[in-house]
């Protein structure tokens, strides 16, 4: 193992089975002068332990591991190191995998076939408190929060009148629709005259509230199945 | 069946104990003892005297004027009319023919104790002609009918002796009797004493005789109502019109039952005419009505009934003027007689036979209503104890009961089989939805195999099209080791490129092109990006294209891809602009570049696999395209409809 991180270098861990994609970050990483890898798990069992040995800026994490979901480890790292950005790393960034990983704790994935300059500029914009977002998953979050809309025509749920849950404010609403009809970040900033960091902290704040409401919506199911008290 | 034979014994016994209750009744009244309160008087002297003229009694009389033979004669006593009847008279005042008045004296002395209000209890008396009761010379009751009603209708009386207990009875009571000599007459033993315990037997007589029978034929016509009412709105069903007609027939002909004491409102011929004529038409609708039941069909006795009672009801219309020439009514009531032991005796085979529980019932107490019409002419011609009863108003009482067993029986059944029906369609209705289910499960399952299997047929055409075609070229060129490493990288991310377009498709957009387009951006951009392309995104809000499905998402992904490749590959642009419009009933989407162009006609000749496909493509989901290319650019229309044509 490498020796103690100075807090200026971004400090990542990897939890990923494919040995090929283990060298590709390595070897991105090394290239990097602000960055360093702590810890490279290929299974959920050494991610989970890895996660008391170690604290991280950046926490990668590949869904199919052979002994179980990576979806556990995001969910142990997010309980334990709060303040942990936590990135699924997918191939195809498809919509079912990414909420699941933004609902258990997530704020950004990485496309495995990016080039190595582009997932080292993630991981930066990750650990800046930016997040990405892909249009899919924009239109899936607005559909989310629908029901909580009030200029939708659609009838107000019952239940939702007694789950408290998070509301999308305005701007993040606005930045989502953008997103949704292909706008970039840069683009996006331009039209409502921000900076494109700012956006992409938005989409953050919108992550934290969608893993916010799943937990609501958990403890609100548990409770209306009897198995949490009132 | 076991059930209807139940009911049907149940119905039997309940009918029975009714009866037996009236008749034990009856007896009980008769046997009861008021001895020493009440004084029996079984004998009388009798004196019978011709007059010349129907005149009413007077007030009082002077029984010493009365001189002749008197003769002992025990009461009940009866005195018979002519062999052959002549004609009642209609009025009792204009005939003249001969009147008879029979003068019966009977001596109460040291019968009634002093100081006590007594009573005189005459059970029955009859002719046609009319009655007076003088007590010591005065007159103390007087028939008010006429004398065709008093020979018909003859209630029990119940005469004050004294008005108070104070007040002396009288010694002597003389009763006067006139009559026609053809008619006859009779009058009952007498009972004076105690007015209570001559009112208690009074009453229970009246009851028995009069209110029962008023009290059922009420009840009937009430019930007889209600039956007219169910057949107005259920006219298939003449049981229940029947049931109607019968008992307004029964009520029509026992008249006096409800007219009561007072005098008829109509003149005694039509009264005659209509209670005679309502026996006949009973007749013809307990006929109809027995054939309903056993459902023996007996057009014959059906027209002949009919035939015989219009042809009675016409020819005994009392025309007033001319009185004589109606055919005398004791002959007459022979004629219905008949009909009623016909239709009886052919109904009586056809229930035996028919095996109806009702119909049997009803023709049995239809046998014992002729058995109980033959005892009432006996009765009528004094051959039997005048202190008896009629017994055909206790025939219409069965008919009652029978009929409203019948009813019930119906009515009961009826609901009994709305509930099996109801059974059984509910029963139906699970097995169809049973089937309806399995049969929706299986359509189901075809569709969604259908599904599937165009799902397969699409991807496996994209795939050979695209991903397939790339690989496999790629793969000869490695192979001859024509391919640089980053040429090689080229062609798998377009690979991957196409996988990823192929993946995004399958994603519903909900009719949203721009996010589709955003979807390409997205998979596409940082491949521009790298090439050193600038992409102007200037994208407006278009309106939805609900024939968007996963297969024609891919087909616009797939006419862009293209697009985009061509820029890259071709023209050395260092622009793309993408921009969205409508235009009337399309929606156009516009790829620009600045790019060197290209030959468009030349192009297309030539056969280009591009162009081809961008056209085939286009032309599959409805839309057109469009190149217009020049030395400083090119640009892409596609042109989609917003309402897919059928």
């Amino acid at each position: 193992m490498r020796h103690p991180p100075s807090t200026s270098l971004i400090r990542v861990a990897l939890v990923e089975d494919d040995v090929i994609f283990q060298n590709a970050l390595r070897e991105a990483i090394e290239t990097a002068p602000d960055m360093v890898l702590l810890n490279v798990a290929s299974t959920k069992a050494l991610g989970l332990q890895a996660l008391n040995k170690f604290e991280v800026d950046v926490l990668l994490v590949d869904l199919g591991l052979p002994d179980g979901s990576g979806i556990d480890v995001i969910r142990a790292a997010h309980a334990r190191w709060p303040a942990c950005n936590i990135m699924v790393s997918t191939t195809f960034a498809d919509e079912l995998h990414v909420m699941q990983s933004l609902e258990a704790g997530a704020s950004g994935y990485l496309l495995k076939d990016s080039d190595p300059q582009n997932m080292l500029d993630e991981i930066r914009s990750l650990n800046g408190g930016g997040s990405p977002i892909s249009p899919m998953i924009a239109r899936q979050i607005l559909l989310r929060f629908r029901p909580q809309d009030k200029s939708e025509k659609l009838p107000p749920k019952k239940p939702s009148a007694t789950k408290p849950r998070a509301l999308l404010s305005a701007r993040e609403q606005e930045v989502l629709e953008y997103i949704t009809k292909g706008f970039t970040s840069d683009e996006i900033a331009a039209l409502i005259n921000v900076s494109s960091h700012t956006v992409l902290t938005y989409v953050r704040r919108i992550y934290a509230k969608l893993e916010v409401n799943s937990k609501t919506e958990a403890i609100y199911e548990a409770r209306n199945q009897g198995l949490l008290a009132q | 069946m076991k059930h209807a034979i139940k009911d049907y014994w149940r119905s039997s016994v309940l009918l029975a104990a009714c009866l037996l209750g009236a008749c034990s009744a009856a007896a009980w009244a008769d046997t009861r003892e008021e001895s020493g309160l009440v004084s029996h008087i079984i004998s009388a002297e009798m004196l019978v005297s011709n007059v010349h003229s129907f005149s009413p009694p007077s007030s009082t009389i002077d029984a010493g004027t009365l001189t002749g033979a008197w003769t002992q004669v025990d009461l009940p006593h009866h005195f018979a009319g002519a062999l052959i009847p002549a004609l009642i008279p209609t009025t009792g005042t204009s005939d003249t023919a001969a009147m008879m008045t029979t003068w019966y004296r009977i001596s109460l002395e040291g019968l009634l104790q002093p100081n006590k209000s007594a009573h005189l209890y005459l059970v029955h008396w009859r002719t046609a002609g009319q009655l007076a009761v003088y007590g010591d010379g005065h007159l103390l009751y007087r028939s008010i009918g006429t004398p065709a009603w008093n020979a018909i209708k003859n209630p029990a009386l119940l005469i004050p002796l004294n008005q108070t207990a104070d007040a002396a009875p009288p010694n002597l009571i003389l009763i006067r009797m006139d009559s026609l000599p053809s008619a006859g007459g009779a009058i009952s033993s007498l009972y004076v004493g105690d007015t209570d315990a001559l009112y208690s037997r009074y009453t229970v007589r009246d009851w028995l005789e009069n209110q029962l029978a008023f009290m059922c034929s009420a009840a009937f016509l009430a019930v007889g109502f209600f039956a007219l009412a169910v057949w107005i709105v259920r006219r298939r069903e003449p049981l229940y019109f029947l049931l109607f007609a019968i008992a307004m027939l029964a009520a029509l002909r026992r008249w006096y039952y409800f007219t009561g004491l007072e005098k008829l409102l109509i003149s005694d011929q039509w009264f005659a005419y209509i209670s005679f004529n309502a026996v006949m038409w009973q007749i013809v609708a307990l006929q109809f009505f027995m054939a309903l039941l056993h459902q023996k069909k007996r057009p014959w006795l059906n027209r002949g009934l009919i035939g015989f009672s219009i042809t009675l009801t016409i020819l005994t219309l009392p025309w007033s003027s001319t009185p004589q020439s109606i055919v005398p009514f004791n002959l007459m009531f022979i004629l219905p007689i008949v009909a009623a032991i016909t239709m009886i005796a052919v109904n009586s085979w056809d229930s035996w036979h028919s095996r109806s529980r009702e119909a049997q019932l009803l023709v049995s107490w239809m046998l014992v209503a002729l058995l109980f019409g033959v005892h009432d002419g006996l009765y009528r011609k004094y051959q039997l104890n005048i202190e008896g009863f009629y017994l055909a108003p206790y025939a219409t009482v069965g008919l009652f009961v029978i009929m409203m067993v019948i009813m019930y029986r119906r009515y009961v059944g009826a609901i009994g089989e709305v509930e099996r029906v109801n059974a059984s369609l509910a029963q139906r209705l699970q097995t169809r939805e049973a089937e309806l289910a399995e049969i929706h499960e299986r359509l189901r399952e075809i569709g969604h195999r259908q599904t599937l299997s165009q799902e397969r047929q699409r991807l496996v055409q994209d795939m050979h099209d695209g991903l397939g075609s790339s690989l496999v070229s790629a793969l000869r060129v490695v192979e001859h080791g024509r391919m640089g490493e980053a040429e090689v990288a080229q062609v798998l991310k377009g690979c991957i490129d196409d996988l990823k377009l192929a993946i995004d498709s399958m994603e519903p957009v909900d009719a949203d092109l721009l996010l589709l387009l955003a979807t390409l951006r997205f998979r596409l951009g940082p491949r521009l990006i790298s090439t050193g392309i600038t992409l102007l995104w200037q994208v407006e809000n278009v309106p939805p294209l609900d024939w968007l499905d996963p297969k024609n998402a891919l087909h616009i992904l797939r006419i862009l891809q293209e697009a985009f490749t061509n820029i890259i590959k071709h023209t050395h642009a260092t622009e793309i602009r993408v921009a969205t419009g409508v235009e009337s009933d399309y929606v156009m989407v516009k790829v620009t570049d600045n790019g060197q162009g290209f030959a468009v006609q030349s192009a297309l000749k030539s056969g280009g696999k591009g162009l081809s496909n961008q056209m085939r493509r286009a032309e599959a989901i409805g839309a057109e395209i469009k190149w217009v290319s020049n030395n400083t650019g090119t640009s892409v229309t596609l042109r989609l409809p917003i309402k897919k044509l059928a």
